[in-house]
């Protein structure tokens, strides 16, 4: 990261403007988070439930920085070919079987075993060079010359051993690859891992990031969230529906909304023509923030006297 | 880095929040970069570096209130006039006099820091250290100079003593309650190992209801280390050598080629246990522990199925299938909807209900724990069935919660099982639980 964005991130409320202009709007938590790390240039590991913008955050950063967002999308398998590099094994193929004539010439038929591979060595890290190596997510991250914004998603679904990988280039900045050697980052990129709590991370990890946890944002922080999201929306019916979101996530169920799926249930109600929550249509649009067959029911028993208590904390 | 921030960081790994230096380091770098001025600014800088998950987000919050807490001294005082301080007297009495707030409260944590209040550890130092911190701010000359005024017997001297008596209590209340509040801070690790350490070389038999909490926790900790610890086994099995003879007679199809390569597998099996437990009274709460050790343990590095009996003998496995580990764990102490008879203990019958029911569950894989007191109320000991057992698993495992002089004393019939046990054992504290699990798991 270069003193370019110094201005950018000189303060913290500096930090919350500009994310909103980008449409995401952050606690103070989040924004001092951001700060820090851009000051100490340590990655940033979110954590939280799901659907509470931790990748958002990471796009938006991206967006407020002007950078290209590189994401490396984590998954139980995901190895060192798909996130680092690759050697491009049919280019070299296709390259020996075209040069196969160059070869021919280059070594002699009069030449012993020995001189011709002497001649070859003159030649041996052609095909083990740039031109052969497919750069994966991390390598391309670490070669940008203007620096980037790298999102390593969804962290705790990949295996213990690629995240002991990842400690290099969290704590470095560099990875190695043996037959080019130790590659540095032209430019630090902005790193957020971000993890669903899955699975306990290891403490190496966690020592190297910076720490966020985002929880479900209070009352106004969602309304805010909603207006930016959802700008033809009234007031009066963000209000409802914020309060009934919020009670529901009180609820003993499966999966309690997230925000993106309270965000889902405005774009639905202005898509309705809705000015104020009634029981029915809510019964009809329940599916879209409440997911299970079991969680639909529960919430029906509830819904009366939710929508009710919703309708009469806006005054309506 | 400043001693502020140390301190800070060593009561939060007095808490239980592990730290290390790195994050102590970012810790110190954000603290560079935001200054102490802003309360909500630092906490939230801190809590980013330093608690590094939800449980210790919660932790980090509330040791940074009670640390970073200002309301010592609040000015209660100012219904009374302010005097002015004569000449010679103490800088306490003046500070008091002139309601000093901020002089007070940085003599005291002045005074607190030369004593080292941050090695307080037991809640008897506390009067100790409430004595040298009032000593170190100046009590004597406070005292002194109340004694003079006092003395010197005018009127308007006398109410400014009358006044200081006062101030005094004040000052006496606020550094106790510092203290108190310290205390908290600091001494939680000390005192929580030294409970910890009891309590791990504790009786189970003897141990108080109100400690289940705390050992439920212990066990917990124990129970992850030891899943942690194994549950990376199954990875040394992915690589291997060529495996010669499996290859020849793979690869005779294709007419004796060595076409496709087989590999020597490194193969770990998951221990597997049968445990045997006796519910009776006198061995129901070591039973307790040790299930709810076993049962904490991962499905995927051990396998159990379990047996209790008193009067008679049953499964219990599907208990633990059904119901969470605590509850279940219940269920079975009370007996609830068991065909379980809750009598005198009688071995004979139980072991006759093994062998016809569930022999069967022995093999030459199993290791076999069976954790009772061998007192039989007299019955025929059924030493047959218990060699049996022994020559069909792997290992039999008794746990006896008697201490070995009492053996074979009485009703027991400890020392006629003694030759079929291939490990004998006696069970009676958490430490004793730990090791015989951790034996279990190892290869």
């Amino acid at each position: 990261m270069s003193s370019k964005h110094d201005e950018k991130f000189s303060s913290i409320p500096a930090i919350q403007n500009g994310f909103r202009e980008a449409s995401y709007i952050t606690s103070r938590q989040t924004a001092t988070t951001v700060f820090l790390a851009y000051h100490l240039e340590k990655p940033i590991l979110v954590e939280g439930p799901a659907g509470v913008g931790k990748t958002e955050l990471a796009k938006t950063i991206a967006t407020y920085l002007d950078l290209p967002l590189i994401r490396l999308q984590c998954y139980e398998g995901l190895d060192e070919s798909k996130a680092l590099y690759e050697w491009k094994y049919g280019k070299q193929l296709l390259y020996t079987q075209l040069l196969r004539d160059k070869l021919d010439h280059l070594v002699n038929k009069e030449d012993s075993f020995s001189q011709s591979i002497d001649k070859l060595h003159q030649y041996d890290d052609i095909f083990f060079s740039w031109h052969f190596l497919e750069p994966r997510p991390l390598l391309k991250a670490l070669q940008q010359k203007d620096g980037t914004v790298l999102l390593i998603d969804e962290v705790d679904k990949s295996d213990d051993e690629f995240e002991a990988f990842l400690l290099e280039v969290l704590s470095d900045y560099q990875v190695s690859i043996p037959e080019i050697g130790t590659i540095h980052s032209v430019t630090k990129p902005f790193v957020v891992l971000t993890s669903n709590n899955t699975r306990e991370l290891s403490e190496a990890l966690k020592r190297r990031c910076l720490h966020l946890y985002i929880p479900f944002p209070d009352p106004a922080l969602e309304r805010d969230i909603i207006r930016i999201r959802v700008p033809d929306i009234s007031k009066n019916l963000t209000l409802q529906l914020v309060t009934f979101i919020q009670e529901v996530r009180k609820l003993d169920i499966k999966k309690v909304p997230s925000i993106s799926e309270t965000i889902d249930w405005a774009r639905v109600l202005l898509i309705l023509h809705a000015d104020n929550l009634h029981p029915d249509l809510v019964r009809e649009t329940l599916h879209i923030f409440v997911k299970f067959e079991e969680d639909i029911r529960i919430v029906e028993e509830h819904l009366h006297h939710l929508t009710t208590q919703a309708v009469r904390a806006s005054g309506g | 880095m400043d001693r502020v921030l140390e301190d800070f960081i060593s009561t939060l790994r007095g808490s239980g929040v592990r730290i290390s230096v790195s994050e102590s380091l970012d810790a110190a770098h954000a603290v560079r970069l935001v200054g102490y001025e802003e309360r909500r600014l630092l906490k939230d800088s801190l809590a980013a570096a330093l608690a590094k998950s939800a449980p210790e987000k919660e932790i980090f919050s509330d040791c940074f209130d009670r640390f970073f807490s200002f309301d010592f001294f609040p000015e209660n005082q100012q219904d009374m006039p302010r005097r002015e301080a004569a000449e010679g007297m103490s800088s306490l009495s003046r500070m008091l006099l002139e309601g000093d707030q901020a002089g007070l409260i940085t003599t005291m944590r002045e005074a607190a820091r030369t004593e080292n209040l941050n090695a307080i550890q037991f809640y008897t130092q506390k009067s100790l250290y409430v004595m040298r911190i009032l000593d170190r701010m100046g009590l004597n000359g406070l005292d002194r100079d109340i004694r003079e005024l006092f003395l010197s017997g005018s009127p308007s001297s006398s109410a400014t003593a009358a006044r200081l008596e006062e101030a005094r209590d004040y000052v006496y209340d606020n550094v106790r309650a510092y203290v108190e509040d310290q205390y908290r801070l600091f001494s939680g690790s000390e005192a929580d190992k030294m409970l910890e350490t009891y309590l791990r070389n504790t009786k189970l038999s003897n141990l108080e209801q109100r400690y289940y909490q705390q050992m439920q926790h212990i066990i917990q900790r124990l129970v992850k280390q030891l899943n942690d610890l194994h549950s990376r086994r199954k990875k040394p099995s992915r690589r291997g050598q060529l495996d010669f003879k499996q290859t020849l007679r793979d690869n005779i199809a294709y007419q004796g080629f060595l076409f496709d390569p087989k590999w020597k597998k490194i193969k770990i099996e998951k221990p597997n246990v049968v445990a045997i437990c006796d519910i009776s009274r006198s061995v129901s709460r070591l039973v307790r522990f040790l299930l709810l050790f076993l049962y904490g343990l991962n499905k995927e590095i051990i396998h159990i199925r379990s047996f209790i009996f008193c009067s008679n003998l049953t499964e219990v496995t599907h208990v633990f299938d059904t119901y969470p580990v605590n509850e279940a764990v219940a269920r079975i102490q009370a007996g609830t909807d068991l065909p379980i008879l809750l009598a005198r203990t009688d071995y004979d019958r139980s072991f006759r209900d093994f062998k016809e029911q569930y022999m069967d569950a022995v093999t030459h894989k199993t290791t076999v724990l069976i954790l009772g007191d061998a007192r039989n109320n007299y019955n025929d000991p059924q030493t047959r069935i218990l060699k049996m057992i022994s020559e069909r698993c792997k290992k039999l495992i008794w746990l006896n919660p008697e201490t070995k002089p009492f053996w074979g004393t009485g009703d027991s019939e400890m020392k006629r099982y003694t030759p079929y046990c291939h490990v004998l054992k006696e069970c009676n504290t958490l430490n004793h639980l730990e090791r015989v699990v951790q034996s279990l798991l190892k290869k």
